[in-house]
């Protein structure tokens, strides 16, 4: 990307833009300039005055401000020009005319602002766009999840482990340690205030239901009992690294989603970024397409491939190497013995509806079509 | 999902109040990690960002133009009443002193404007070079900051297009990227919007004054339409005389161009505003207001330099567009796919699906991808999985492993690897 060359040109914009601003000024001070000469000698006032006059013809104020004026105008043409040729001028060439219901769509926004917990702006917005009210359970469901974070801020754990006691059931089944991790910085907490009593008894009462599966992780937090007052100094100093906050924060805000129901990542901000992934390929499509806009509205699927970051990858796709297409129920994915996979209709072709043997196309091995098994993803 | 980070620097987790100062505006790695895309796409993605610096540049020589107009009429202005003053040779010393007198004073007023308006044009000069700036600081650090903030960019920009100027305000304020957003230049259009939503086409003319000479370019008939609309305003009031008058001296110049449009309104004079003849009943229709609304929104986008539809109009569709599968309408699509939700179905719907050239095979247990550090292995019964799942299933579980789908159990060493291109 050539950004210094757009910021070359507009430079020189400002610059023209300086002079001329200058020079118009310079023009208006000399012209008043040589009427106060004028006004101050009342003798031989005719004269001064044709005096004036010719003066004035002579510094041609307009002429002067024309020059000026005409290198900033073309610095000012420039400008556009270079970005026009750096960026894409027009990304609105790959939108198909396909009209959104825009209820729909300011929805999809209440219910993103919502989950950022941007509140007042998401309040702000169903009031002015109407009729999106069903997005405003969004708020209830995630101001929960905010308070604790809000607190956790401030170092306090009490509202998130309450939560996760709550929920520590259901927690459980999806594999999550957050309660334990939770429980942990608090240990922590209560044992860096020089109080190993207290934290012994902390461990005591709430340590004991995580002994079957993390007995490890509990066996090294008790050794940090032995280093109350130089913890920083212990084997066990990257217990007390702020990471562990980070980490907290994101499977509890991962869990608490989860048991909502609710995706992590906010689903227009995962839309949105794919989409900024996609207008690149499709765009440099339709400047090769150029002309043929109709086939383009009408079809059933995208013209080019595009390829999205694996962030977005959310379904299994096999696309068969000798086919080129996607498999579906009709067309499944086929394993052969030799470990290679094509669809069913491609192994069908080559081994003439299953009545001899042939060659994979990957290895030497000779395939019978009897033995391939369907693959489910 | 965005979360405010914890602050970091002292390094210990005390409860003292005061080392709880949270920035706003930062985001940490725990929020969005997995949408920041790499570096290098990023850099390509600025290439979608025309908008972004050609709005302020836009706005910022709209007001060099004017700014130099007006101190080009005023030293005219200034030269040629010099002169009526030399060459009157009856005007008396006074008189003379007095005309000059007003002259300076004429001439000092303009010296204050130009000042004025040389102040505005600096802020606006700076604004572009903000933007600029602003594209050259996507730092690998702060991608997702950078991110995040693009989407609150397309959002802004949607607000202003679809007249929700306080959530604009509120968003652009509360993330403070005031300087990232066009809400200034949209003021402009919001007077001309409000004033056409209630009938009254004077902003909107005044505005095709202002920019005549580009709307000539592009070869507008905004204008022309604003005019038309005028006279079937009076028609409906049944001012008739009036209505012809408004045509002959507006209508009329745009004849030579227009001429069927313009027999097509003058016919409503004898068919007035009750009319059931098709035809004519539709320019009657108060919808036209709306009409002229939506045209005066792509005059204005067109002149500076905005795309015609809304940004997240444009980036929902191309993203929903490469998202969508044939599977994302089935009922166990994972939850992290936006068409998993009933909205984004809908508004997929009659967009086509992805394309892709390659297999993309997504483990059901991890949901990681599977590839040749990773690479898919089968079950007995045809059921593929990670080799990172299933090892550490194994691992768990002596060497047995079960089927989440099926509950199928078999042993690690029955399993098969698959070779997928």
């Amino acid at each position: 990307m050539e950004l210094h060359c757009l910021k070359d040109s507009f430079e020189r914009v400002k610059k023209k833009r300086k002079v001329s601003y200058s020079k118009t000024h310079e023009v208006t001070e000399l012209i008043v300039q040589e009427i106060e000469m004028v006004q101050s000698s009342t003798l031989e006032y005719k004269s001064k005055l044709a005096e004036l006059k010719k003066k004035l013809q002579e510094v041609a104020p307009l002429s002067q401000l024309e020059g000026t004026q005409k290198k900033l105008n073309i610095a000012l043409s420039k400008y556009p020009k270079a970005l026009e040729k750096v960026l894409n001028p027009d990304i609105s060439k790959a939108y198909r005319n396909v009209e959104f219901d825009s209820r729909v769509v300011n929805q999809l926004i209440a219910s993103h602002f919502y989950r950022q917990w941007l509140f007042d702006v998401g309040d702000c917005f169903i009031v002015e766009a109407q009729d999106v009210d069903a997005a405003a359970t969004m708020k209830s469901l995630f101001q929960e999840l905010y308070q604790m974070l809000e607190v956790m801020k401030c170092w306090d754990l009490e509202p998130a482990l309450k939560w996760a006691a709550a929920n520590s059931n259901k927690l459980k089944e999806n594999g999550s340690d957050l309660q334990l991790i939770l429980h942990r910085l608090q240990f922590l907490k209560i044992l860096k205030k020089g109080s190993r009593d207290e934290a012994l008894k902390y461990a005591r009462t709430n340590f004991v239901s995580f002994a079957g599966n993390h007995m490890a992780k509990i066996q090294n937090l008790m050794g940090c009992l032995l280093y109350p007052d130089r913890l920083h100094d212990s084997p066990y100093a990257h217990l007390l690294s702020l990471t562990n906050w980070d980490t907290v924060t994101e499977e509890l805000t991962r869990q608490f989603c989860n048991l909502l129901g609710q995706s992590y990542e906010s689903p227009l901000s995962v839309t949105i970024a794919a989409g900024i992934q996609a207008l690149l390929p499709l765009l440099k499509f339709m400047t090769v397409m150029a002309g043929k806009k109709h086939e383009w509205q009408s079809m059933k699927q995208l013209p080019v491939p595009v390829d999205l970051g694996k962030e977005f990858q959310f379904h299994s796709i096999f696309v068969c190497p000798v086919s080129k297409e996607q498999s579906t129920d009709d067309n499944p994915p086929m394993l052969m013995s030799c470990g290679h996979v094509l669809c069913k209709q491609s192994i069908n072709k080559m081994s003439n509806n299953g009545s001899k043997s042939f060659k994979c196309p990957y290895c030497p091995t000779d395939i019978n079509s009897k033995h391939c098994r369907q693959l489910i993803f | 999902m965005e979360i405010d980070p914890l602050p970091n620097g002292t390094g210990s987790a005390d409860t003292t109040s005061t080392e709880t100062t949270i920035t706003k505006t930062a985001t940490t790695a725990a929020s969005n990690t997995a949408l920041s895309s790499n570096p290098s796409q990023l850099t390509e993605s600025l290439k979608l960002e025309h908008q972004f610096l050609r709005v302020p540049f836009e706005h910022l020589k709209k007001t060099i133009r004017a700014n130099h107009r007006t101190a080009e009429k005023e030293v005219s202005a200034v030269v040629s009443s010099f002169a009526d003053v030399t060459d009157s040779n009856g005007l008396s010393n006074d008189d003379a002193v007095l005309s000059l007198t007003s002259l300076v004073s004429r001439l000092q007023g303009l010296k204050r404007k130009l000042d004025e308006g040389n102040r505005t044009e600096n802020l606006q000069a700076q604004r572009c070079r903000v933007r600029l700036d602003h594209l050259e600081s996507t730092d690998a650090e702060y991608l997702s900051v950078w991110n995040n903030v693009r989407l609150k960019r397309i959002l802004v920009d949607y607000m202003l297009r679809m007249s929700y100027y306080d959530t604009a305000m509120k968003l652009a304020q509360s993330s403070n990227i005031e300087e990232l957003v066009d809400i200034e230049v949209f003021q402009e259009a919001k007077k001309v919007i409000d004033a056409l939503r209630n009938q009254d086409v004077g902003p909107a003319l005044a505005w095709c004054a202002d920019n005549k000479s580009r709307l000539k370019k592009s070869k507008s008939k905004f204008e022309f339409q604003l005019r038309l609309q005028e006279f079937i305003e009076l028609v409906r009031a049944e001012n008739y005389m009036r209505a012809i008058l408004y045509a002959r001296r507006y209508l009329a110049p745009w004849g030579a161009t227009n001429l069927k449009e313009l027999q097509q309104v003058m016919t409503t004079l004898a068919f007035r505003s009750n009319t059931e003849c098709a035809k004519y009943k539709v320019l009657f229709d108060p919808k036209q207001w709306d009409f002229l609304v939506d045209q005066f929104k792509q005059e204005f986008y067109g002149l500076y330099g905005m795309t015609p539809e809304p940004l997240l109009n444009i980036c929902l569709q191309a993203g929903l567009s490469a998202l969508k599968t044939p599977y994302c309408y089935e009922d166990d699509c994972t939850k992290e796919d936006p068409l998993s939700q009933d909205n984004f179905r809908k508004l997929a719907m009659p967009l086509p699906y992805s394309k892709q050239h390659h297999s993309k095979l997504v483990c059901y247990i991890t949901k990681e991808l599977m590839d040749t550090e990773n690479p898919p292995q089968v079950l007995p019964n045809g059921y593929v999985y990670s080799t990172k799942a299933l090892k550490e299933m194994a691992e768990k579980n002596n060497g047995k492993i079960t089927c989440p789908r099926t509950g199928l159990v078999c042993n690690y060493s029955e399993l098969v690897k698959a070779y997928i291109s």
